[in-house]
């Protein structure tokens, strides 16, 4: 993937993240759709902007930590609506 | 196979070119792999600036929604408080920013030192942009009367968001020294810490200003 590409998915994801923040979702489902898309983002950036795609392993790596922390992150938030 | 013997025969009696290196260990006989450390981009002490300032970042965002737990409807007065529009402007700003900084670090790789700098001033304007709008907010909140410790919300916002302003400030005077210098290592070193200051934006923001 080209880091134009990447820019473009990001800009996507971004407006997609401001829609369902919009869209009058909130406690546990706002989190649920907008904290996955910031973790997308977020491999976006550590794979095509930080080139870690170069490195398989590590990208790797880094995509797990990334999805725990989303998760739990998922959960702080979805405990003061449960 | 006789080749592979004879090539890994060599390479563990010799021990590299001047052949008198001690014999080596059974464990160094095993064919040599690739450390994945080898193929990480850029300056390998920016990527544990990058792992600390994640770890960092990363705490912070977890204290602050473990604390929202305990006052979820004052978190959610305070977050009213707050300038969403322009933080998702700012959002925008920083990806557009990492974009040309990637591509800066292209340019330079190619030899392109002119298309570098023409990438990486813009680059910098928009994190300029993303200070004065973060500067905004800071100035509205404040003639609201709405400090650090009006509440914890307050604290942790003014914390989060006010060590990320100053990362991007950093980054910004990086850019441009990086952009002066002209060297590829320097620009890709620049540019991997100013990506760095776009993904913690991406984690911050949600958690911040949204939920």
């Amino acid at each position: 993937m080209t880091v134009t590409r990447a820019w473009i998915i990001l800009v996507g994801l971004s407006a997609l993240s401001t829609l369902v923040a919009a869209s009058g979702l909130d406690g546990r489902w706002l989190a649920a759709a907008v904290l996955p898309l910031a973790g997308l983002k977020g491999h976006v950036i550590l794979n095509y902007y930080l080139q870690l795609a170069l490195a398989p392993e590590i990208a790797r790596g880094f995509s797990l930590v990334l999805g725990l922390f989303i998760a739990l992150l998922i959960g702080l938030s979805i405990l003061p609506s449960a | 196979m006789t080749a592979l013997h004879s090539l890994s025969f060599s390479q563990v009696s010799s021990g590299g070119p001047g052949g008198d290196a001690p014999p080596a260990s059974p464990s160094a006989q095993a064919p040599d792999r690739p450390d994945p450390f080898d193929k990480l981009p850029g300056e390998f002490m920016m990527w544990v600036l990058i792992v600390s300032e994640l770890l960092v970042f990363g705490a912070g965002l977890v204290a602050f929604l473990a604390l929202r737990i305990t006052d979820p409807t004052g978190f959610a007065e305070a977050q009213s408080h707050l300038h969403r529009v322009g933080a998702g402007i700012n959002t925008i700003a920083l990806v557009t920013s990492g974009w040309l900084a990637a591509l800066a670090v292209q340019a330079v790789e190619a030899g392109r030192i002119a298309r570098m700098r023409t990438l990486l001033a813009p680059a910098a304007a928009l994190g300029m942009v993303f200070l004065v709008l973060k500067a905004s907010e800071y100035a509205d909140l404040a003639a609201a009367g709405i400090s650090f410790e009006t509440h914890a919300f307050f604290t942790f916002h003014i914390l989060l968001t006010g060590f990320h302003a100053a990362h991007v400030l950093a980054g910004i005077v990086l850019l441009a020294l990086v952009g002066i210098l002209a060297r590829p290592r320097a620009v890709e070193t620049g540019a991997a810490f100013w990506h760095m200051v776009d993904l913690v934006w991406v984690l911050l923001f949600p958690v911040v200003y949204l939920l």
